[in-house]
């Protein structure tokens, strides 16, 4: 540790520390712009300039590139410093368009800050202003260059932090340009963190352009529930309507950055076909009527059929509160339930998951950061994690070897190698690294694995070797990981990936594990639900007639899974509550409005088992925006908020169960063992990591799987995409044009035994329909797999859930579509 | 000692005989002063009936002045409900179709304007102005909630020249990149000349 003086007063911190870091850990908030803790320091803006007093070099130095030294002293008021940062002020203000009134960084704008505090407030340069042209970056991002400083903090982020090459720097002196080559949408899913490091209003958010200004927002921390990450967030809210939503900084899970799937995904929070008001049998009607006759309907059901009657079904997106809720009048009613997965092989993989986590294996994503080797099993970080991505791409800029083995055509923003696997082999493919990482058999040293099969005979040759040679690199590497996904992969791929990881732990190395999760929540439901609760049963249920009625909470019924839409026509009675307009929300004889997210808040627990809370952002109702029919808001005054009738699913659960939780978090404490410190509200800010693995793993002795007999069986895959495929972010406006078109891949060699070339349109005929869609031909898909895309476009429920196997006569081509 | 100076303040001058000379010419002085003002032209204004032309910068009812090409000023910056002591504006501001941010809506509650004039002092484009204009009693106080068609007048108020939008910088349909004062024609950013 270096001891230092700033601002007379002293501070330790290590070697290697710049005076502006540490002058931040004192409190001491330096002028900065194109100084960014994530970004690192490079000397562009010149507005972090410090005289030194006492150090290797006196005078005036730029703190965010000087080292500290030992008996440094800095001075950050000195009148030399203060004069120059000034004067810097007023050069970078030279070129500065006098636009603020109708920039929307007005408010939260640094440059602005900077230059008031610093009292410069007349241009004294007698010359005209540098303008550029701006492009149209797409439908997130508002370029407008004539606003830049020239920071570079812009393409820091985009290329070297991120990795994606399409947004540069052209030009010299005045004339530096930060854009892209050609105009056009901009290509990294990452790409809405321009707008919040940007210092000024280069890059600012398109979709909520001239809302407002942030002095006029509701604000509050929240947790991103687009995927199972719990990325932390700040969301602004104004005249009952989702503005923004913003990243904050979390040390642990997300660092200073969110996806864009994340910052746009909230549009269904504003949405004006969002459930406001009950409906019962098409009839709009006030929430309690709706509620007390969906008790009465209920209760009626239960007593003429027995309580076996009645199916509860959730969804990993609701909250921790909601979900206990649902397991209470479950409970309470002994209704069936709840059901809160697709199929039972997910729910298998997830529980798996969830007890393979020890606190010893488990990493946040700043752990995997700091990575040396990486192997990602069945996942596809970019489309189902895509903060994954970015934590990838940071251990890879750390010289971390990363290898991912999944049959999907994975791509990501840095050099990796990719093992195109069908979903049988990527068990086997865990055990071929784990023996070779493990190395040669010794004495009292258990070989990884777990069981004694022989290596598949149908796995490539070239793709062991691959493997095997992967695991002598782990072998010699600090810090291996094992990346591991849920929704393509079995309990057995799960066990395995936590076996491997365990032993290369044990070799005295901090090893880790990383789960990615289906769903927000999907923890949670591991915890409250098993696999008896997967749709497969209910579904069951439905079709011998023993299921009369269901409730479903905040769950799209239809898009779950096969067959479970027809089988919903044939209930007695159907009970959504929920906050989107879903079809099955359309399809229910009663519906109850509940609150999202931004209303209520909720505990959510992402994939690393850490219970995050996000608090509510404002009461609801309807937006002002629709109030007032795009005009001003009605000139009527009343006592209750428009639209805000609706309960919290938590409340509206109390009333179908006959109770009244005082403390919904604190009633939590009673459904699992690992949820009791939710008794006593403290509530720490980064979090509460849930400890399952004392519970018994699973058992790790599985029969072999049969692979897919070459060119004749294939399996299906559903892939999902970054945007247009998650339930709540597909229903942005503003995501729409990033969705990619929905495919359905297969490799090149299947391709040609099929006959299909890429463009065709093919019809693969399932069990549950018939899936039509255009084709797309790649190396990169693993051979033996067909993946169809989860897109609105797709019949991909028909697809059906967990592994399905279609054989080659199933594909068809659409030979008409090809004629025309 | 502050109890005696009370004392001494409170003892009244013992004077109780007043002179008959005195007294009248106390009252001589009295009625002459009133002939003097009877005779006099009055300083009352009859108001209503009379109205005074006020001072231009005396603040009352407030307006949304218009630029000297006729469109509107207020940019929906969102300034003057920020500096609004009682909070009495609102608005929502928005893209219109040529490029302007402007004011989809804008309300003023003059039931609740205390006529303070800062929303005036923080308006960057000379929009939001008050006038010498007081008579805006109502007997209806929702009658005192102006929208943006109440407030807005055809005129450029005490400024007449203020154009923001020819220095601003952004591109509209009226001025694109370059076309405002002090700016220069859009760099090239793809040659490497000096």
């Amino acid at each position: 540790m270096l001891k230092l003086t700033i601002d007379n007063q002293p501070v330790a911190v290590p070697a290697g520390t710049k005076v502006i870091a540490a002058a931040e850990k004192l409190g001491i908030m330096i002028p900065r712009f194109c100084y960014h803790p994530a970004l690192g320091s490079v000397g562009a803006c010149r507005v972090c300039a410090v005289s030194v007093l006492k150090g290797p070099r006196t005078g005036i130095q730029m703190s965010c590139m000087l080292d500290v030294e030992d008996g440094m002293v800095v001075a950050t008021g000195d009148p030399a410093a203060v004069a120059f940062r000034r004067q810097v002020i007023e050069w970078l203000m030279a070129n500065h368009p006098h636009d603020c009134p109708v920039c929307d960084e007005g408010g939260h704008c640094l440059l602005q800050d900077l230059t008031v505090s610093g009292g410069h407030g007349r241009r004294r340069f007698p010359g005209k202003k540098r303008t550029h042209r701006d492009q149209q970056l797409g439908p997130l991002i508002q370029h407008e260059m004539n606003r830049c400083i020239q920071c570079y903090r812009c393409v820091r982020f985009y290329r070297e932090f991120a990795g994606y090459p399409d947004l540069g720097v052209t030009g010299i002196a005045a004339r530096v340009y930060f854009g892209r080559f050609r105009e056009g949408t901009l290509e990294s899913p990452f790409a809405g963190n321009l707008i919040d490091i940007c210092p000024t209003g280069v890059f600012t958010d398109k979709p909520s352009r001239y809302k407002g200004r942030r002095w006029d927002f509701q604000r509050s921390p929240s947790i991103c529930i687009h995927c199972s990450l719990g990325c932390h967030t700040t969301v602004s809210a104004r005249y009952r309507e989702i503005v923004r939503i913003e990243a904050r900084f979390s040390p642990t899970v997300n660092g200073h950055f969110i996806c864009d799937r994340g910052r746009y995904g909230f549009a269904y929070a504003n949405a004006p076909e969002r459930p406001r008001q009950g409906r019962i049998d098409g009839e709009t009607q006030p929430v309690s009527t709706a509620l007390d006759a969906a008790l009465e309907r209920l209760t009626t059901v239960s007593r003429t059929h027995g309580p076996d009657a009645v199916a509860c079904i959730g969804s990993a997106r609701s909250s921790l509160e909601t979900l206990g809720a649902l397991k209470r009048l479950c409970e309470r009613r002994s209704w069936r339930g709840p059901f809160l997965w697709p199929d039972a092989q997910t729910a298998r993989a997830v529980q798996t998951a969830a007890a393979c986590l020890a606190p010893e294996l488990r990493l946040s994503m700043k752990e995997l950061e700091d990575a040396d080797f990486i192997l990602v099993v069945g996942a596809d970080p970019v489309n189902e994690a895509p903060m994954l991505a970015l934590a990838l791409r940071q251990a890879q800029r750390q010289g971390a070897t990363i290898a991912v083995c999944d049959p999907r055509p994975v791509a990501l923003p840095f050099a990796f190698e990719h093992l195109a696997l069908a979903p049988p082999f990527l068990a086997d493919a865990i055990r071929i690294f784990a023996r070779a990482a493990a190395g040669p058999p010794q004495a009292g040293v258990r070989a990884s694995g777990g069981d004694a099969h022989p290596p598949d005979p149908n796995m490539p040759p070239a793709v062991q070797a691959r493997l095997a040679a992967m695991g002598a690199t782990a072998r010699t590497c600090r810090r291996p990981v094992i990346v591991c996904g849920t929704q393509i992969v079995n309990s057995r791929t799960v066990a395995r990936a936590a076996d491997t990881a365990r032993m290369l732990k044990s070799a005295d190395k901090p090893a880790g594990l990383f789960f990615v999760l289906p769903g927000a929540n999907a923890f949670a439901a591991a915890l409250l639900s098993d696999e008896n609760g997967a749709f497969n049963t209910l579904q069951a249920g439905i079709a011998d007639g023993h299921v009369k009625a269901v409730l479903a909470v905040e769950s799209d019924l239809p898009a779950a899974g096969e067959g479970l839409a027809p089988a919903l026509k044939s209930l007695d009675l159907l009970v959504v509550c929920d906050y989107l307009n879903t079809a099955a929300a359309r399809a229910a004889d009663i519906l109850v409005p509940t609150r999202s997210v931004f209303e209520e808040g909720g505990i959510f627990i992402n994939q690393t088992g850490c219970a995050q809370r996000a608090a509510p952002v404002h009461v609801g109702g309807t937006p002002v925006a629709q109030t007032g029919g795009g005009d001003h808001p009605p000139r009527t005054f009343e006592r209750s908020i428009p639209g805000a009738e609706a309960l919290s699913a938590v409340q509206a659960l109390d009333r179908l169960a006959g109770t009244e939780t005082a403390d919904p978090p604190a009633a939590l404490a009673d459904l699992h063992p690992v949820l009791a410190p939710f008794a006593s509200r403290k509530w720490p800010d980064e979090g509460q990591l849930l400890d399952l693995s004392s519970e018994a793993a699973p058992s790790a002795d599985w029969p072999p799987e049969e692979p897919p007999a070459a060119g004749k069986t294939f399996e299906l895959v559903v892939r999902e995409r970054t945007f247009g495929s998650e339930a709540l972010s597909q229903r942005a406006d503003c995501l729409r044009p990033l969705e990619k078109a929905p495919r359905i891949l297969v490799h090149s060699d299947d391709a040609a035994r099929l006959g299909i070339a890429a463009g065709d349109r093919v019809a693969l005929t399932c069990a549950g329909g018939v899936i039509e869609g255009t084709a797309d031909v790649r190396n990169t898909v693993a051979a033996g797999v067909v993946i169809v895309d989860r897109h609105r476009e797709l019949n991909w429920p028909a697809a059906g859930a967990g592994w399905v196997r279609i054989e080659a006569k199933q594909i068809h081509k659409i030979e008409k579509e090809r004629e025309r | 000692m502050p109890s005696e100076n009370r004392k001494n303040r409170t003892k009244p001058a013992q004077s109780s005989e007043v002179s008959l000379a005195e007294t009248l010419k106390a009252f001589g002085c009295g009625f002459a002063t009133t002939a003097k003002h009877l005779l006099r032209k009055p300083i009352t204004e009859q108001y209503p009936e009379e109205k005074r032309q006020l001072p231009p910068r005396s603040r009352a009812r407030i307006v949304l002045t218009r630029d000297p090409e006729g469109d509107e000023r207020c940019v929906a910056c969102y300034l003057c409900s920020a500096v609004c002591p009682v909070s009495c504006i609102s608005m929502q501001s928005a893209q219109r179709e040529d490029g302007r941010r402007y004011a989809v809506w804008f309300r003023i509650n003059f039931g609740r304007c205390i006529y303070c004039g800062l929303c005036e002092e923080a308006c960057p484009t000379s929009a939001i102005q008050l006038t010498p204009d007081f008579e805006n009693c109502r007997r209806d106080i929702l009658t005192l909630v102006f929208e943006k068609q109440d407030l807005l007048v055809d005129h450029g108020g005490k400024d007449r020249e203020y154009n923001f939008y020819r220095h601003a910088g952004i591109a509209t349909d009226g001025a694109g990149k370059g076309a405002h004062f002090d700016e220069d024609q859009p760099v090239d950013p793809t040659t490497n000349l000096p």
